[in-house]
């Protein structure tokens, strides 16, 4: 017997002797509970939440340092996220809705400001902080690890993800957090695509473009710094592209063309000769004419001059395509004044990127996103992938979500997702509540205000992350930043049960848009129009139960929210300073004693003496402030005001001085009537 | 002899026997009309002016009004023959008498009674003294409602304005329907408000009826009905013979059969038929409607049952117009009918509300918030941080560590409260610069928020004290400038001081060990224990160092604590609380608990048993839970409140008073006393008054009878009548909610009504793809070459 034990031991050691040697075999395997594929700056935002809560997790990058996106684009190295270091404001929560570059992280200096001061910084700096936030924070990234291939796998009856890298190790995930980034050129295949340069590739020396005639696809800021760098040396730029040029300062979308990059709309309206063009790239096909080339065989390839022309002009009659190309197949021929019928000597394809769904298997694949052109994965509001469960997405690649209309594709934007999706996995994988604080009723108006004053992730991230107020009788608890979209299944991604009360949503968002956005009745002033405010601002939503998935879907067009219970706009402020009295803090309060149907004024210590005597249930600032011991006295100089403007009684008289004419009347006669009856 | 003009008199005279002719009277069968105790008007004057002259057209068209009521109206010549008392002196000419036979009922100045509806408002009221109360204030409405439950229902009536149409109207009315309804008069906006009139400044009279004959228990409310027509005697007519009428009545005919009395006061009907198998439902329903529309609408329950009905099948409800025919229409649910008819049949009313409405937008701008509103107006005046020291990151932390004790502020700029209490909180600061090892702070929370967050600050304002290699305290006083200062004073003082011999016993007692201390708190509480082995010496040190700045706490663990409990029937461990020298001490066992427990036991066993009541420490002894056997004493300090205070003393300590809160207020230094009295009773009476305050329990308010001498065998009396349910409350402390003060402001409605479709869920067919797809480019359409040499794309550039 003994000897059989024996055995099995040594088997036992044996077995466990070459699973270990696995690890640096060949076909080895490493497990994790969290991997995060792509050390760029949504990775690492990742790699800090999970390395905060102490989580088994591994960043898994392919190159040799952080960012590396960022080492090659945009590549004339300008980047356009704003580094505003002086805001005149000293809370740091309120000076990351200036600073686009900054990850979140509890180290109150680790911000982008520390490595560049330029208020556009350069490109090369971002991937050297990205690498200090890296090291400094000790995040678990493993560099030189190329993911070619994920699987869908069975972890202990969950669904799970197995990655393989170039070497043979497989990273066996409990849940995979996709953090690839747009890598993968947008492409449109038309004929003589080849033709046409890549943004990826193309020289930046202006030089290079010496005398050129460009044509640009692409209306984007991809296009447009292209455009610009070359301004003065290019003969004439063209940018062709489906849609028209949207200015991010008029659509409030910061994907769309930033000012910073425009220069070309001014030699365009001042007639430089540069120009915009709006038409479908699916039709057009670049050509080069045949007879040219017959002659000038000898020049190099590239300085043969480059036709625009239609797909359906290069059809013969019998719809084939013909080999030879002529004038007639220009449409210069047909339309004597056609704009484009000029030849260039560049074109240039500017047309943005697309993720990289070919490293994963068709079951761990996730579907394209019906938006964006199907550039993107598709995801649920709270970023996992539709049908690939214990996978999410983050990032810029996570922008389906609010693609064109928010900041989820953007650092400043995708750092608060990230953090949402973090506390999610918390709720889902250990249990743990999204954090709340809890607040008697009393202190909700001055903790909202707070959230509107200072708040950078609603602020940042508009009509998609909002803070959620869940109503408990004399007490709230207050949730910050949840995906709204995620609302009908705020309990259970939460962990936070609902009650009858309701809940309210505090959500920043711009206006209807409807007027000219540097022209006149841009700007709302008056409280009372509040909901017609056109800029950035908060509105709160009170509903008495949690609006259901069908409600969601039927939202009214352009909300981020089904039609409430009740809704109040606060009124935009020129300055972002929700603060004032009469046109932010009455109104406020007036909507949330309506939703709470409870007198929410504040009393001093005298008033509540006497409400609390002669009252069974004294107002709630009363109740849970004076008679908590924390009546709030005030002094005789404030008692005056309060007098004055006839709020607060005043006891020395028998009869008050307010008290009109008629009820002196009144008094009188009740005096009289009293003698009588004695 | 003198000569009477008797215009009209007796009740139950025809019109044309009583024609307000001049009727020339003698002396002799007034005086006969005097003795039949006739109630009579009578004006006594010697000569005419302008004035006058106004005044007698006026008397004379009243006594046709008043004849109705059997009252006569006399004018007496006193030039021609003078009538003892009446008609010398200066009240001659200014005056008009009312008479029950010889006895004068009252006296009215002819100012008041100035015209044709003052004499007649006036002159009944006073006879209808005993039908029609008179009520000032909440608590004396619902004193007559709770004595009219199950018994009467009643009419309540606010006139704003007595002697005008209005008046007259309510008092005509209560005298033909005084015996059949309680009637109430008011004219206080405190009723106003109490009624649910939120606009308490119009000066609209106002009536309401309250079905409190129906109730079926005293403690449900009588559900008020308001009349929504002008106050005239027509109208509350048929609004009372409305109330009258059953909710809802049933019906076995088709509607334009139905014969219900609303049809003839000219009010519509509506309509509801009900079907054998839904008919509890169906009755339910009439019964919800009715109620929302009482006043307004009548409603009637057709049973389908009954052959007489042939009403076809696809209605289910129909309506009535005075004056026009029955109209049929389908319902789908309750809401809509109540839509149908508050918002199109009835729309004279929308209409006076909408107006209503507008006015009241204006008052939107003002604060109506005491605090935000006096912080406003003190908006010029920045306060002066001076003597506070502004915290920044870098500075907070070497800041709350080099000083004895930092008190720290956190504050919100734009929170009114936070800044009305700075105002005190530099007051402190200003009475205290200077003192060594002291020194106050504050924190903006809406800069800093990183220190706000990691000091767990959540509330503002909120006051913390740092001590070095101590945990931060928080402050749990009133946010004050007196409680504040005794505060920080008091935290200065170690706690426990510990005690090492029986001579600092007594001098920890008697106040001379920390002297200097006696004019912040006079109580000083001791633990007692038997040794420093004690388990509980650390629960209480503990308790202590909590209580740091809120009581003066002595440990003394030794055995000689012994003695201090020696012939008390308490064993050791034991609290003894000092009150100041010459008071006997109090002992108390401490039980085996954990510091938290002995803090709540520390703060009870240090509350007065015989408090005065101040702003600052009634929420201590409210927190008892008791009844108040409340004593309020007048500004001057006369003998006679000092008396009194004795006279409850005296049955103190015997514990007959254990089941109230014996307690008192100096009006003087509690001015707001006054308006807790008047709240209370409607008035102030004669001070020292005693009242039973029952907060808690029932809100009944008792006032010890005036007339009777404050006595504690008075007292003691007067509890024991109180608790048999033999004394009548003299007031009753409302249970109101404290709703939203204004009305709602509702964006959505104003968006649904500027931009219809703005705000409305999407139909469950469109779909909310395409949220960007809309906007880009639609396919071109394909088109041949030869067919079309145009192309189409290049077209698409805008300036073509």
């Amino acid at each position: 017997m003994s000897v059989i034990q024996l055995l099995s031991r040594l088997l036992c050691v044996l077995s466990l002797a070459t699973s270990g040697a696995a690890l640096h075999g060949r076909n080895n395997t490493v497990s994790h509970e969290y991997c995060v594929l792509g050390a760029g700056p949504a990775g690492l935002q990742m790699g800090y939440f999970l390395s905060r809560s102490q989580r088994d997790y591994i960043v898994l990058e392919r190159n040799t340092g952080p960012g590396s996106f960022f080492n090659i684009y945009p590549r004339h190295r300008k980047l356009i996220s704003i580094n505003k270091i002086y805001t005149g404001r000293r809370n740091k929560e309120f000076n990351l809705r200036h600073d686009w570059n900054s990850l979140l992280s509890d180290r109150p200096d680790l911000l982008f400001q520390r490595i560049s001061r330029e208020f556009y910084p350069n490109a090369d700096d971002f991937p050297r902080y990205l690498s200090m936030f890296e090291k400094e924070l000790g995040l678990k990234v493993k560099y030189g690890a190329d993911i070619g291939k994920i699987i869908a796998s069975e972890l202990n009856g969950n669904r799970g993800y197995t990655l393989s890298d170039q070497n043979g190790v497989n990273y066996q995930c409990r849940v995979l957090l996709v953090s690839t980034g747009l890598w993968v050129p947008q492409q449109v295949d038309f004929l003589g695509s080849d033709l046409v340069e890549g943004y990826e590739s193309i020289p930046t020396d202006p030089e290079e473009f010496k005398e050129q005639a460009v044509l640009i696809l692409g209306k984007g800021n991809s296009a447009f710094e292209t455009a610009q760098s070359i301004l003065g040396r290019a003969s004439r730029i063209h940018l062709y592209s489906p849609s028209p040029v949207r200015l991010a300062w008029q659509t409030h979308y910061v994907g769309d063309l930033r000012a910073v990059n425009n220069e070309l709309l001014d030699t365009y309206q001042l007639k430089s000769l540069d120009g915009l063009v709006e038409g479908r790239l699916e039709d057009i096909a670049i050509v080069r004419r045949g007879k040219d080339s017959g002659k000038r065989r000898t020049s190099a390839v590239g300085k043969e001059p480059l036709y625009l022309t239609l797909t359906e002009l290069l059809d013969d009659q019998n719809g084939k395509n013909i080999s030879e190309v002529t004038g007639q197949n220009l449409p210069g021929y047909h339309t004597d004044n056609f704009s484009l019928r000029q030849p260039y000597d560049r074109v240039i394809r500017c047309l943005g990127f697309r993720f990289n769904f070919s490293i994963f298997d068709g079951s761990a694949r996730p579907p394209q996103s019906s938006g964006a052109r199907g550039r993107l994965p598709g995801v649920t509001a709270w970023y996992e992938g539709r049908g690939t469960p214990n996978m999410f997405v983050l990032g810029t690649a996570a922008h389906s979500r609010d693609y064109r209309s928010s900041a989820g594709g953007f650092v400043h934007g995708f750092r608060y997702t990230v953090r949402a999706v973090h506390k999610i996995l918390e709720q889902r994988y250990h249990n743990i509540a999204w954090a709340a604080t809890t607040l008697p009723i009393s202190q909700l108006q001055s903790w909202i205000l707070k959230r509107v004053n200072e708040a950078s992730g609603p602020y940042q991230m508009f009509a998609v992350l909002g803070d959620i107020i869940l109503l408990r009788g004399s007490y709230c608890e207050y949730l910050e930043e949840f995906p709204l979209q995620a609302l009908p299944q705020l309990s259970a991604l939460s962990g936070r049960p609902l009650s009858d009360h309701g809940l309210l949503v505090l959500v920043m968002q711009y206006g209807l848009n409807r007027t000219d956005t540097l022209g006149p009745g841009r700007a709302e002033s008056e409280w009372t129009k509040a909901w017609r405010s056109n800029f950035l601002h908060p509105v709160l939503y009170y509903y008495n139960t949690l609006p259901t998935e069908k409600d969601r879907r039927q939202r009214p067009v352009g909300w981020p929210l089904p039609r409430p219970g009740a809704i109040h706009h606060m009124v935009e402020d020129f300055l972002t300073e929700w603060d004032q009295p009469i046109s932010h803090s009455q109104p406020l309060r007036r909507f949330l004693e309506h939703c709470l149907q409870t007198d929410l004024r504040a009393f001093y210590a005298e008033s509540c003496f006497l409400l609390s005597l002669t009252s069974r249930t004294p107002p709630l600032f009363c109740r849970q402030g004076y008679l908590r011991k924390q009546g709030i006295v005030g002094n005789s100089h404030l008692w005056k005001h309060a007098r004055e403007a006839g709020l607060m009684a005043d006891h020395q008289g028998d009869i008050p001085e307010s008290v009109p004419e008629n009820l002196k009347h009144a008094a009188a006669a009740v005096v009289s009537t009293m003698n009588f009856d004695l | 002899m003198c000569i009477f003009y008797l215009f009209a008199f007796l009740f139950g005279l025809t019109a044309e026997q009583c024609s307000s002719e001049l009727i020339e009277d003698s002396s002799q069968s007034f005086m006969e009309k005097m003795h039949t105790g006739k109630t009579s008007f009578i004006y006594f004057g010697n000569h005419v002016n302008p004035t006058i002259k106004l005044f007698m057209e006026q008397l004379e068209m009243s006594a046709d009004a008043l004849e109705d009521y059997g009252i006569s109206v006399v004018k007496v010549n006193c030039s021609k023959d003078s009538i003892e008392n009446y008609c010398t002196g200066e009240k001659l000419m200014t005056k008009a008498y009312l008479f029950r036979g010889s006895e004068v009922l009252r006296s009215f100045d002819i100012d008041t009674v100035f015209d044709v509806n003052a004499i007649v408002s006036h002159v009944l009221f006073s006879v209808l003294f005993n039908e029609v109360r008179y009520v000032h204030t909440p608590a004396e409405l619902l004193r007559v409602e709770s004595a009219a439950k199950q018994n009467t229902d009643v009419v309540v009536g606010h006139i704003p304005v007595l002697g005008l149409p209005e008046h007259r109207a309510l008092m005509e009315s209560a005298f033909v329907y005084g015996t059949k309804y309680q009637f109430v008069q008011t004219t206080g906006s405190l009723v106003l408000k109490h009624m649910g009139v939120v606009d308490a400044s119009s000066s609209q009279a106002r009536l309401w009826f309250l079905h409190c004959k129906g109730v079926s228990s005293q403690s449900d409310p009588c559900p008020s009905i308001p009349m929504r027509k002008p106050l005239k005697t027509i109208h509350i007519h048929t609004f009372l013979q409305l109330m009258e009428a059953p909710l809802v009545t049933e019906a076995e005919v088709d509607p334009s059969e139905v014969d219900v009395v609303h049809i003839h006061l000219g009010v519509p009907v509506l309509f509801l038929f009900s079907q054998t198998q839904t008919q509890h439902l169906d009755r339910a329903t009439a019964q919800t409607l009715a109620l929302q529309l009482r006043g307004e609408v009548g409603v009637v329950l057709i049973s389908r049952e009954s052959p007489n009905v042939k009403t076809p099948l696809k209605y289910n409800a129909a309506y009535r117009l005075p004056q026009e025919d029955v109209k049929y229409f389908t319902l789908n649910s309750a809401e809509e009918v109540m839509k149908l008819f508050k918002e199109e049949l009835l729309q004279e009313h929308k209409i006076e509300d909408e107006e209503g409405d507008e006015e009241q937008w204006p008052d939107l701008d003002i604060l109506d918030d005491e605090v935000s509103e006096s912080v406003y107006r003190d908006r010029d005046h920045m306060p002066d941080l001076e003597s506070v020291a502004e915290l920044t990151s870098d500075t907070f932390q070497t800041t709350v560590t080099q000083n004895d004790i930092t008190v720290v502020l956190f504050y919100l700029k734009w929170d009114a409260v936070c800044m009305a209490f700075i105002q005190s909180y530099i007051e402190v600061a200003d009475a205290l610069e200077g003192m060594s090892g002291v020194e106050l702070a504050a924190v903006d929370c809406g800069e800093l928020t990183d220190i706000c967050s990691d000091q767990n600050v959540t509330s503002f304002p909120t006051v913390m004290i740092y001590r070095p290699m101590a945990p931060a305290q928080p402050y749990r006083g009133m946010l004050g400038t007196t409680s504040l200062h005794k505060f920080i004073l008091l935290s200065l003082v170690s706690s426990p001081s510990h005690l090492s011999s029986s001579a600092e016993v007594t001098s920890f007692l008697e106040g001379d060990l920390y002297s200097k201390h006696v004019y912040l708190s006079a109580v000083r509480v001791l633990g007692l224990f038997s040794s420093t082995q004690d388990t509980g010496v650390t629960s209480f040190e503990e308790a202590a160092r909590l209580l740091r700045g809120e009581t003066i706490l002595g440990l003394f663990a030794n055995k000689e604590a012994e003695q201090w409990v020696e012939g008390l029937s308490v064993n050791l461990p034991a609290l003894l609380v000092s009150r100041g020298p010459g008071v006997p001490h109090e002992v108390y066992s401490i039980p085996s608990s954990s510091p938290t427990e002995q803090v709540l036991l520390i703060k009870r066993v240090e509350l007065d048993h015989f408090p005065e009541l101040t702003v600052e420490n009634l929420p201590w002894y409210l927190d008892l839970g008791k009844p108040l056997l409340l004593l309020f004493i007048g500004k001057e300090d006369g003998t006679e409140s000092t008396k009194s205070l004795a006279e409850i003393k005296r049955p103190l300590s015997s514990g007959q008073l254990d089941s109230f809160l014996p307690c008192w207020i100096h009006l003087g230094r509690t001015p707001v006393g006054r308006s807790v009295l008047e709240t209370y009773l409607g008035f102030v009476p004669p001070l020292p008054a005693l009242v039973i305050s029952k907060l808690r329990t029932g809100g009944e308010v008792f006032l010890f009878p005036p007339e009777r001498p404050l006595m504690a065998k008075n007292i003691l009396q007067w509890i024991h009548d109180v608790e048999n349910g033999q004394e009548q409350p003299a007031g009753l402390i409302p249970d109101g909610k404290w709703g939203p003060p204004v009305p709602f402001f509702d964006f959505l409605a104003i968006m649904d009504q500027e931009a219809p479709t703005y705000a409305t869920q999407r139909g469950p067919k469109m779909k909310n793809g395409g949220r960007e797809g809309n906007r880009e480019q639609k396919p071109n359409q394909k088109q041949t070459p030869h067919s079309s040499p145009n192309p189409q794309a290049p077209r698409q550039h805008s300036e073509l």
